[in-house]
């Protein structure tokens, strides 16, 4: 067996011969997505709770062709606590399937979506409801189709809503991609390898703070004005989704 | 025998709950001799099996298995290989099982499970070794390209009987599959022949002729069973691995000849006959996962 | 970790709301900056510099390569931040690491700029050499020896110094090569061009503590933060990258607030580090 794995590195997946990377999206004024979408339109989202049984809480996300499941396990025993401690702590960890990406094995830069997943949930924990103890949130990404982290972001605070973790608020999260000078709202994965900036933001909706923020590319400041206020609004759009859905959760008879 | 009468004792003024999570085995054994289990199944009954096939977009077959809460998403990808100098013209088939955080809450980042490359071996085994699948088809042009099939299983809800689930999660991935049209262009590369394109291509004679499913010869199917005392339970749940450690799986084919038998230890012996009730329940059940699968699959080709 | 005791915590609180700081400063005042280049012979190009009690070194290493198929007329650049574990004693054993992978990241967004390679700072295709063939890799490794509070800054000015202190030397290809096959090039050992750092922002960090926002915070300052953004500016006064860093949550108007602020700083800032580098260069040719 291991002979034939370490054959493995020798394998390639077979491309469209002809029709390699011409870039699907124009730079001009008239840009057409590849999804056929508006520019500030998402793409429509499937949320569900409780799709893993053994996990405290749990939350699956689809949005397109990125597909997400959180499990949330605790609050338990801290493995690595030593110290006592007044607040919980929040573990997260990010991972992708083989599968994720087209082309296999071949995952996005992961080495810190946990900790940027730790930072935007952080912030809307109640930390101190659970002294002594960890929360652990787990995210698998089962297929990678552009704007990974938001939707992790928003299918892992589903996830500790359904485990019954307090929280200040529900958190959603969207981004932007800047190509040109066009703004588009949630990316698919042929526009990120394209653009030229992208802006995400991690909001709490109803109480209007922003727990999470990152940009990249070059920016203007009116430019980041408009992207953050494009953003919050598909957050607050994005929070009613999510409380519908918990809501639709709880109203339904326990199997 | 006392100390089980004084827990029986004890039931009459415990809640249920406690009494559960206290006394796990007296729980369990006193439904067993109602005949009953604590999810209302009959001993020899599988929990309901679901299954849908091309859940994975990315990939060239994709299944998702489910029997009860326990949950396997399997998916293919095809790449391309020189094949070894030995077998010129086969490809190859590497199987991977995948026991992520998210499963169990008995499994922490960065420290595998322990079950997972067990798991992950006896599903070669049974895949490779009963000649499901011809590893000639997986050839495209002898001694230059063949095929590598990637399967990765990945379970996304442990709950029992992890090895019967992501069997057939796996069988059902295969009989998704469905292998791309591809050619060989100058550099002897294989390429993808897409559809739009492929007038353009006359020139370069596609390898194999149209999208093909691979041919199963039979396929495997497999039943878990607990063995405690005298009963026999089928499609245990993991409270009941947990607490009644001795399990037998059979892996028949759709002939209801025998793939493999595995007996990993445990406490408890089996004697011929119970193995023998075991395999009459496997081929029971055989049945119903066949049904399930040709279900699967016609409701693919409907959608 | 800092133990402060309550009445610690209140003076550096009470300090920063009357806008005169444990040591000294204004709110949006930073530490004295101290650089030094081409600390490092071996690197193509190095720098140290210190922030206060804070003491930071990045190196900057130019090795042929390949560029990425996706990206073939860009050269690469990779980031890679290393905590020393006697910067602070909760860097030992693991204790640096998840630090180290962030700073990392949190320099690679101000940098690199977007996936197309747009608005970075540092110019990825001037390091292409054939398209498509070969390219110049820069891999920058940073440094923390020593710190007391505001790392992220003092790494970003030790990088825009040492890129500044980088010398690549001079390639020649030879033009009769094949088209399908990988070009003879020729490395110059005199002849080398200096690296145009115009475009390198800067970075300035903003850390709230209580109502009022500070720069170029002390381990003290960050231990009572509420949360902290840290913003890339380059000569311009266009951002190039963004990065919250965790905390409590920040109403939408008070991160425009603090960009404007950080947008103010950045200028005295720039100018401040152009003429430290400067100086320091000339120091550097003195000795040599």
């Amino acid at each position: 067996m291991a002979g034939k794995l370490g054959a493995a590195a020798a394998t390639y997946s077979p491309s469209t011969g002809q029709r390699r990377k011409r870039p699907t999206i124009q730079t001009g004024s008239e840009l057409a997505r590849p999804d056929g979408r508006g520019l500030h339109q998402c793409r429509p989202a499937f949320l569900k709770t409780g799709a893993v049984n053994s996990a405290s809480g749990s939350a699956y996300a689809e949005f397109g062709n990125t597909k997400v499941i959180v499990s949330v396990f605790g609050p338990r025993e801290s493995k690595k606590a030593m110290m006592y401690s007044n607040a919980g702590r929040l573990n997260c960890n990010v991972s992708y399937t083989t599968f994720a990406s087209p082309v296999r094995g071949q995952t996005p830069e992961t080495k810190d979506l946990s900790s940027m997943l730790h930072k935007a949930l952080e912030g809307a924990i109640i930390l101190k409801s659970f002294p002594k103890t960890t929360v652990d949130v787990f995210a698998l990404v089962l297929e990678s189709g552009g704007s990974d982290l938001p939707v992790i972001t928003s299918c892992a605070s589903l996830a500790l809503a359904d485990a019954g973790i307090m929280l200040y608020d529900i958190v959603a999260s969207v981004s932007v991609s800047c190509i040109g000078k066009n703004l588009l709202i949630d990316p698919v994965s042929e526009e990120e390898v394209h653009q030229d900036g992208a802006l995400m933001i991690t909001c709490m909706p109803s109480r209007n703070e922003v727990t999470q923020m990152t940009v990249t590319g070059e920016w203007s400041t009116t430019k980041i004005n408009e992207a953050m206020q494009l953003c919050l609004d598909a957050c607050s759009k994005l929070g009613k989704i999510m409380r519908s859905c918990l809501k639709e959760a709880a109203s339904a008879p326990q199997d | 025998m006392a100390a089980a009468s004084g827990t029986n004792d004890l039931s009459s003024e415990m809640e249920l709950d406690a009494f559960r999570r206290l006394f796990p085995l007296s729980f369990h054994e006193r439904h067993l001799l109602e005949s009953i289990r604590p999810d209302g199944r009959p001993l020899g009954r599988a929990r309901d099996t679901s299954l849908s096939l091309g859940a994975v977009a990315s990939a060239n077959g994709s299944a998702l298995a489910k029997i009860g809460c326990t949950t396997m998403l399997a998916a293919i990808k095809l790449e391309v290989m020189t094949p070894t100098v030995e077998a010129p013209d086969e490809g190859c088939i590497a199987i991977d099982f995948h026991m992520p955080p998210i499963c169990s809450p008995l499994i922490r980042p960065g420290r595998p499970a322990e079950v997972a490359p067990v798991i992950s071996k006896q599903l070669s085994d049974t895949i490779l070794s009963s000649g499901t699948i011809d590893l000639k088809e997986l050839c495209l042009v002898s001694g230059k390209a063949a095929w590598m099939a990637y399967l990765d299983i990945y379970c996304l809800d442990a709950d029992g009987a992890l090895f019967d689930a992501a069997l057939l999660s796996a069988v059902a991935a295969f009989s998704h599959l469905q292998i791309p049209v591809v050619s060989l262009n100058d550099d002897g590369r294989i390429v993808l022949v897409s559809e739009e394109n492929g007038g353009s291509m006359k020139e370069k004679e596609p390898v194999n002729k149209e999208k093909i499913k691979l041919k199963m010869n039979s396929q495997p199917f497999s039943l878990t069973c607990i063995l405690h005392k005298n009963y026999i339970l089928a499609d245990p749940i993991s409270e009941e691995e947990s607490i009644m450690e001795t399990y037998l799986t059979v892996v028949l084919d759709t002939n209801y000849q025998l793939v493999s038998l595995n007996k990993p230890g445990g406490p408890g012996l089996a004697s011929t006959s119970s193995i023998q009730d075991c395999i009459a329940l496997a081929q029971k059940r055989v049945k119903e996962l066949q049904q399930i699968l040709s279900e699967a699959i016609s409701d693919m080709e409907v959608d | 970790m800092v133990g402060l005791s309550l009445g610690e915590q209140t003076f550096i609180k009470g300090g920063i709301d009357q806008d005169l700081r444990t040591d000294g400063r204004k709110r949006l005042t930073y530490r004295p900056i101290f650089v030094e280049t081409g600390i490092i012979p071996q690197a193509s190009g190095s720098a140290r510099v210190k922030l206060g009690a804070t003491d930071v070194i990045a190196s900057v290493k130019a090795e042929l390569g390949k560029p990425n198929p996706s990206y073939p007329d860009k050269g690469k650049v990779s980031i890679y931040v290393d905590c020393s574990p006697t910067a602070e004693p909760s860097f030992e054993g693991r204790g640096g690491e998840e630090l180290s992978t962030e700073l990392s990241s949190a320099l690679e967004r101000c940098l690199l700029g977007g996936k197309s390679g747009a608005g970075a700072g540092i110019d990825l295709s001037s390091l292409c050499i054939v398209r498509g063939k070969v390219c110049w890799d820069l891999y920058i490794d940073g440094l923390v020896v020593s710190s007391d509070g505001n790392v992220l800054d003092a790494l970003g000015a030790a990088i825009k110094a040492a890129l500044s202190d980088t010398a690549i030397p001079k390639v020649q290809v030879s033009a009769n090569a094949p088209s399908d096959e990988q070009p003879e090039v020729d490395v110059s050992d005199e002849e080398f061009l200096q690296f145009d750092t115009s475009g390198v922002p800067v970075i300035v960090t903003l850390t709230k503590v209580g109502g009022h926002y500070i720069v170029d915070a002390t381990t003290e300052e960050e231990s009572q933060m509420s949360s902290a953004v840290s913003v890339s500016i380059n000569r311009l006064g266009r951002i190039c990258g963004l990065t919250k860093r965790g905390g409590a949550g920040l109403h939408p108007t008070v991160i425009l607030d603090m960009i404007s602020a950080a947008k103010h700083v950045s200028e005295q800032l720039m100018n401040k580090l152009d003429s430290e580098i400067a100086a320091a260069e000339a120091c550097d040719e003195m000795e040599s």
